[in-house]
């Protein structure tokens, strides 16, 4: 501990380590402690048989050990064995103590106050040490949490900035070795002066060493470490530590502090296996990339043809010569209706594409609940075939803020699951309330329901329920586009079952905006 | 402009063969003389050579885009024009109909959906052109010379804003007019995204003209784009009201 450096070398060492606790305060505090305590003693003696007085001045010495270390304590020893000599004990005013008995008691005094002051400090520091445990355990585990609910790079690396930050307790600014823009940015929104980012990018770059920490001073006089988070790899990122104006001394000091801490993180990071993780991540990523691009350039190059397909289908099935035989009749109807469901998988997969290449920005917009419903059902009219479709919606809807094209998708996605998983000729019902703050739509079928297992996985892409995989054609994309759609309309989607065979409802909540009241009371002259 | 008796001029314009020829064979099949373009220039010069009364462009064409065909015949022409295109964005939508588009379909789509539409915009020219100035559509009746507008014989007390939206669409019925226009129109310049004007009036013209508010047969929404009216009845029905 550097409060126990006292010894000088250098004036502004001392003045240094007498800043700290335990320092030039510490040995004022000492001071004026056993100067209150002998106050206090000589105010008592007049009306007082005085107890042992050296006893009292224990007081003081325990109290500076607590607060301020050990040699407060020693300089508190000192001062309430010479204060007890000089007013308490006869000859008073000298420091010359005639009793034979009271110099031993003096001598007992000192060396019970050593060993009680060594106690003190050594059960203060314990604790300290517990606590600091506390705390690291505590920012470990949230350092964990942070880096389990991490779904990319750049989440990892902004939890280890974070935690980075918080073990050296300065500013921290972390580059990701290769970022989503495919340069080294800084993770937080952190500012940092263009020459350390040009060391950060040398030492990514390999052309400066990253195990052995540089230190540049910027424009403004502020000192800058910069090295590998990991001496091994710069794979887990550079990190540049403001170390504010520092003498070239302190900073030798702060430096080992934080080569010690950034050792641990980094074995720590090592450990838990964030290496891999973040080679994981950015496969994963970067294989969601291709195959989006993949499906998107597919799926348009499959549309062309198709659109000829279905155009001639159709023409077909209307020709006389065609319309009049039945069976060509049939063969013509079987062409268009599966053309019809290939262009409506290709656009699921197109929808899918759009949400995982993050380009969903909802254009919201106020829009008629009616409007969306009638949309949806009117666009899949021929799909429903003998199913009943009731609208159950009330008078007056109020009026919402959102995309109302992608929210007709999600409606219609769930139009389109109920007409699938239930017999032909039953119903389907939408539904429509108010909830406090927040529309409603439900869809509700009395189709096939959903197992347990089924309502587990409902949100993944690509899930289809075990029942339907050999008997229902479908890509297990709907329920996820819809949901996708709803919950960047900041809405929320929830699916319910009796259970097998009892039907499903699905019932999507959209937040009505709070001052809708008010412009709806807009008159129309 | 070709006779009304006879079969009506259709252009098409697209790139790929197969459209082309399927067009060709629904159109034929539905009593139109159809002609052909496979680009842009080719597509301008048939719409000045030949007597056309609706062209079917794509929008996708290897020389020009398709909306500047579009522009460029609308700079001479009132023929109506449909659009088609794999795009079904709004915004390209919005677009399109303020430059003069009759109507959007997005590929694919099938040959019945094309023809109803083109049906739907050919009589409406017909109508512009012999100057009628009641329309009928469903239960309504609009007068725009008188300015009355009446249900089943029952005439309606209108807002201004109420009749003026209506006004609009009727100048071209079944044809989309976008939000932004309407707003321009109705509102002015400064409203034009205060699209909560439109919705709140939209629905108290629906309470008085539709028999199901929530249910709309005459004002209908096209979403994320604008509104329209539903086609008008046919002649027919009109004399024996």
């Amino acid at each position: 501990m550097s409060r126990m450096r006292l010894l000088p070398q250098k004036t502004n060492q001392w003045l240094r380590a007498a800043a700290q606790p335990g320092g030039i305060v510490g040995v004022l505090g000492a001071l004026v402690l056993v100067a209150a305590t002998t106050l206090l003693l000589e105010a008592v003696k007049g009306f007082l048989d005085l107890p042992p007085v050296v006893i009292t001045y224990l007081i003081p010495v325990l109290i500076a050990a607590i607060r301020w270390g050990l040699v407060s304590a020693m300089v508190a020893t000192l001062a309430g064995a010479a204060s007890a000599a000089f007013f308490f004990y006869r000859p008073i005013h000298t420091f010359y103590v005639e009793d034979p008995a009271r110099r031993l008691g003096l001598l007992l005094f000192a060396v019970v106050a050593t060993v009680a002051a060594y106690l003190a400090v050594r059960m203060r520091r314990e604790a300290e040490i517990v606590r600091r445990r506390e705390k690291e355990i505590s920012d470990l585990y949230a350092f964990s949490r942070r880096l389990a609910g991490g779904h990319s790079t750049s989440d990892i690396f902004d939890a280890i900035e974070k935690h980075l930050a918080t073990v050296v307790g300065r500013r921290v600014a972390l580059f990701e070795p290769r970022g989503p823009s495919g340069r080294s940015e800084p993770i937080g929104e952190s500012d940092v002066p263009q020459k350390v980012r040009e060391t950060v990018a040398a030492v990514i770059a390999g052309r400066a060493d990253g195990a052995a920490s540089t230190a540049i001073a910027d424009e403004h006089g502020n000192h800058w470490l910069v090295r590998a988070v990991s001496p091994k790899t710069p794979d887990l990122g550079v990190v540049a530590i403001d170390l504010g104006m520092q003498t070239p001394e302190s900073e030798q000091e702060i430096r080992a502090r934080i080569e010690a801490v950034l050792f641990d993180a980094a074995s720590t990071i090592e450990k838990i296996g964030l290496a891999h993780a973040i080679t994981e991540v950015r496969m994963r990523a970067e294989s969601e990339r291709f195959r989006d691009a993949l499906i998107g350039s597919v799926s348009h190059e499959l549309r062309t043809p198709l659109a000829s397909i279905l155009g001639a289908a159709t023409v077909l099935c209307n020709a006389p010569a065609v319309a009049g035989d039945a069976r060509l009749a049939s063969l013509a109807n079987v062409v268009r209706d599966e053309s019809e469901r290939l262009n409506n998988e290709i656009q699921n997969l197109l929808d899918a594409t759009r949400i995982t290449g993050e380009a969903l920005q909802p254009k919201l917009e106020w829009a008629e609940v009616p409007d969306i419903v009638n949309a949806a059902v009117e666009r899949r009219r021929i799909r429903f075939g003998s199913h009943a479709v009731e609208i159950d919606l009330p008078g007056e809807t109020p009026l919402i803020q959102v995309d109302a094209v992608l929210i007709e998708k999600a409606l219609g996605q769930l139009l389109t699951n109920a007409a699938k998983y239930s017999p032909p000729g039953s119903r389907i019902t939408i539904r429509g309330w108010r909830e406090g703050e927040t529309l409603a739509l439900a869809v509700s079928d009395e189709g096939a329901g959903l197992t347990a297992d089924d309502s587990a996985h409902l949100g993944e892409r690509f899930f289809r329920g075990r029942r339907h995989v050999q008997t229902t054609p479908g890509s297990g994309l709907g329920f996820w586009i819809a949901n996708a759609f709803v919950t960047a309309n900041g809405g929320t989607i929830e699916a319910i079952s009796a259970g097998e065979d009892k039907g499903t409802t699905v019932t999507m909540r959209l937040p009505i905006p709070a001052n809708v009241e008010q412009l709806e009371s807009i008159s129309s002259e | 402009m070709s006779d009304a008796a006879a079969a009506p001029n259709v252009l098409v314009v697209d790139d790929e063969l197969q459209i082309r020829r399927f067009l060709r064979s629904g159109f034929e099949l539905d009593g139109y003389s159809v002609s052909e373009a496979e680009n842009g220039r080719e597509a301008i010069r048939a719409a000045t050579l030949r007597p056309t009364d609706l062209i079917i462009l794509d929008l996708a064409l290897p020389d020009l885009d398709g909306s500047q065909v579009l522009e460029r015949i609308r700079s001479w022409s009132n023929v109506p024009i449909i659009i088609l295109s794999v795009k079904s964005s709004e915004m390209e939508k919005v677009r399109l109909f303020e430059l003069g588009a009759d109507d959007y379909v997005t590929k694919p789509f099938g040959m019945a959906e094309l023809l109803a539409r083109s049906k739907v915009v050919l009589r409406r020219k017909a109508r512009a052109t012999t100057g009628d100035s009641v329309i009928r559509i469903d239960r309504l009746r609009i007068d725009l010379a008188a300015r009355n507008v009446f249900v089943e014989d029952e005439r309606l007390t209108l807002t201004p804003k109420e009749y003026r939206l209506l006004q609009i669409l009727a100048q071209y019925p079944g044809n989309v007019v976008t939000h932004q226009e309407l707003l321009k129109e109705i509102w002015g310049l400064p409203h034009i995204n205060d699209t909560h004007y439109l919705r709140i009036v939209v629905r108290k013209l629906r309470q008085k003209i539709e028999s199901e508010p929530n249910h709309p047969r005459i004002l209908l929404t096209e979403l994320g784009v604008g509104y329209r009216l539903a086609p008008p009845n046919e002649p027919s029905d009109a004399q024996a009201s």
